[in-house]
């Protein structure tokens, strides 16, 4: 079983080629952050041309590298959303058009399930498994019980954890994307020298949020400044971005902890946490949650760094799983911006309705 | 010589299968939306109802705007899958070229041939050909008024006008005492595609968008203070 895998959701466009036998064959991504650097953020309209520019070429490069050709391939997976409909669209069509041109059945995959099952492609993981997704669009915790079957214990209430990375690190004048960079700063930082909040820490239930912890950095970043004066010196900022990373691990860990709970009250079999998604690349929140695994006698997975990001070997092998089970798709299928793991959830007051 | 051929890039969505002047097939929708979902079932009833075997394509063309962003972004992801995965080249016609072929030839002697298509903001995408469809202006976004007094100056005897937004046009025209008359197609047809892919040159890289107009880009709401 070969399958070509395609993302385009957000700001990498990525090709890839996975075998049956969790062999990734090929696997590029393109980039668009210098793209985007000088708009600060994501410029959907920036991202949708760039992705139709480069996503033909790159698909010619991953069958190159692979050495395979399309006669070689069983199927084509494409991200079918959630994600920014511009790029999904291009993705889709492009996958789709391959498809059909060559006869293979098509995959639309929820980008989230890439993310999702991605621990299955690095790792033996078998199901359940409590998953916590991280990264610059979601916040999730989620019951993995199957290919395409999802229980969400938590989601953030209003930002993302990648998002209050990426304000955090624009607001310390640290650039984007934030994550590797509050990172980078928080390496020679004290993070107790400021006490930021900790976000639902000990409130019931799973959900995240990080609004009120990103305006309390916009505070202390006022009240710093009058006190030192401007600029704020290297030390500073760099006992800034450790302190508000150390709140969003203890955040996380918390609400990861409390997802434990249920997810062993429900299932007496399943030991593994998967931690995935592009924040999941960052190493101290990996540290943390890989602490909180052992005390709760747990096994943390993390996928390597190069999955957790977006790619596309993740979608190839999503793509795998479900055809597998025969789930495969119609050349009719619709891009979806908004496509929720677990459609069975409540809705969160104050949640995007992404997913 | 064999050709797929198909348009998503305004409120339309046409696909056709086209040899050696005869349209073996050809279907088409009016649709602001949906195309992403309409288009690959459509290519594939076009290419059943031709009897084609896609290994015999010799081009594949389609339409690369001006029109659209989310439509034409379809059809020209879709047309370039196709594209690498068949091994056949694909040349890229522009939608205004696209409509002004379309005009039948029995309106073009001694005619301006105007093409105007909705942009769904202020201007409209405009383009002239003379009475042989060579073009007189490049393709553009303006508004009315301003290319419409860009054309007085042609000063042709008759301005035949088409596209989605003619009408809109031919009022400043018919406003400055201009010979104006407004015809069919207001959108493009993968025939017409077809027929005009099949004279041009071939391209040595796969055919890019035809925007005219920068991508938005939203400032943030509020500057970071100084660190």
């Amino acid at each position: 079983m070969l399958i070509l895998g395609i993302e385009t959701s957000c700001d990498e466009t990525a090709a890839a080629v996975v075998d049956g036998e969790r062999n990734i064959r090929a696997d590029i991504v393109l980039s668009q952050t210098e793209l985007h650097t000088p708009h600060g953020g994501i410029v959907p309209e920036i991202a949708a041309r760039a992705h139709l520019e480069h996503l033909d070429h790159l698909i010619g490069r991953a069958l190159k590298e692979a050495g395979v050709s399309f006669a070689d391939l069983s199927a084509v997976a494409a991200t079918g959303g959630p994600g920014l409909i511009g790029g999904v669209i291009v993705g889709v069509m492009t996958g789709k058009a391959i498809a059909f041109a060559r006869n293979l059945p098509f995959l639309a995959i929820n980008h989230l399930e890439g993310h999702a099952l991605s621990a299955r492609l690095s790792h033996d993981v078998e199901f359940p498994y409590l998953l916590l997704l991280v990264s610059g669009g979601h916040c999730q915790l989620l019951i993995v019980e199957g290919v395409g079957r999802y229980m969400r214990l938590g989601t953030t209430i209003d930002d993302a954890a990648g998002e209050a990375f990426d304000k955090t690190a624009k607001l310390l004048g640290l650039g984007y994307p934030g994550g590797p960079a509050i990172e980078r700063a928080a390496k020679s930082g004290d993070p107790a020298r400021f006490a930021f909040p900790r976000p639902l820490k000990g409130r019931p239930g799973c959900n995240f949020s990080f609004a009120g912890l990103k305006t309390a950095v916009r505070q202390q970043v006022e009240a710093t400044l009058e006190e030192e004066g401007a600029p704020l010196s290297p030390q500073t900022v760099s006992d800034l971005a450790a302190s508000f990373q150390e709140a969003v691990a203890d955040s996380l860990v918390d609400r990861t902890r409390r997802a434990i709970d249920i997810f062993r009250e429900r299932y007496q079999l399943g030991r593994a946490l998967v931690v995935a998604g592009g924040v999941a690349a960052n190493t101290r929140l990996r540290q943390r949650l890989s602490d909180l695994a052992d005390s709760e006698g747990m096994r943390l997975v993390a996928p390597p760094q190069r999955l957790c990001t977006d790619n596309a070997a993740m979608i190839a092998w999503a793509g795998i799983e479900r055809l597998r089970l025969g789930l495969t798709d119609g050349l009719d299928f619709s891009p979806r911006p908004r496509w929720p793991l677990d459609p069975n959830a409540p809705k969160v007051i104050g949640a995007g309705v992404k997913a | 010589m064999k050709i797929l051929a198909l348009d998503s890039a305004t409120a339309a969505c046409s696909v056709a299968v086209w040899a050696d002047g005869i349209v073996l097939a050809v279907e088409r929708t009016i649709q602001e939306r949906g195309q992403a979902e309409a288009l690959l079932p459509m290519v594939e009833r076009v290419r059943d109802q031709a009897g084609l075997d896609l290994v015999t394509i010799d081009r594949l063309a389609v339409t690369i705007g001006p029109g659209h962003f989310t439509g034409l972004r379809a059809g020209l992801a879709t047309a370039r899958g196709l594209s690498l995965a068949l091994g056949r080249p694909l040349i890229g016609i522009t939608t205004l070229a696209a409509v002004a072929a379309g005009v039948p030839a029995s309106e073009w002697p001694g005619a301006v041939i105007v093409v105007a298509l909705d942009s769904k903001r202020a201007e409209l995408y405009v383009q002239a050909f003379d009475e042989r469809l060579r073009p007189l202006t490049s393709p553009a976004a303006r508004q009315a008024a301003d290319i419409g007094a860009e054309l007085l100056r042609l000063t042709a005897p008759r301005y035949v006008l088409a596209g989605d937004a003619a009408d809109a046009l031919a009022a400043v025209l018919l406003a400055a005492g201009a010979v104006v008359h407004t015809t069919a197609p207001a959108r493009p047809d993968a025939a017409v595609v077809a027929a005009l892919a099949a004279v041009a040159p071939l391209p040595g890289e796969p055919p890019a968008p035809l925007y005219l107009h920068a991508a938005e880009t939203t400032s943030p709401r509020r500057a970071p203070p100084a660190v």
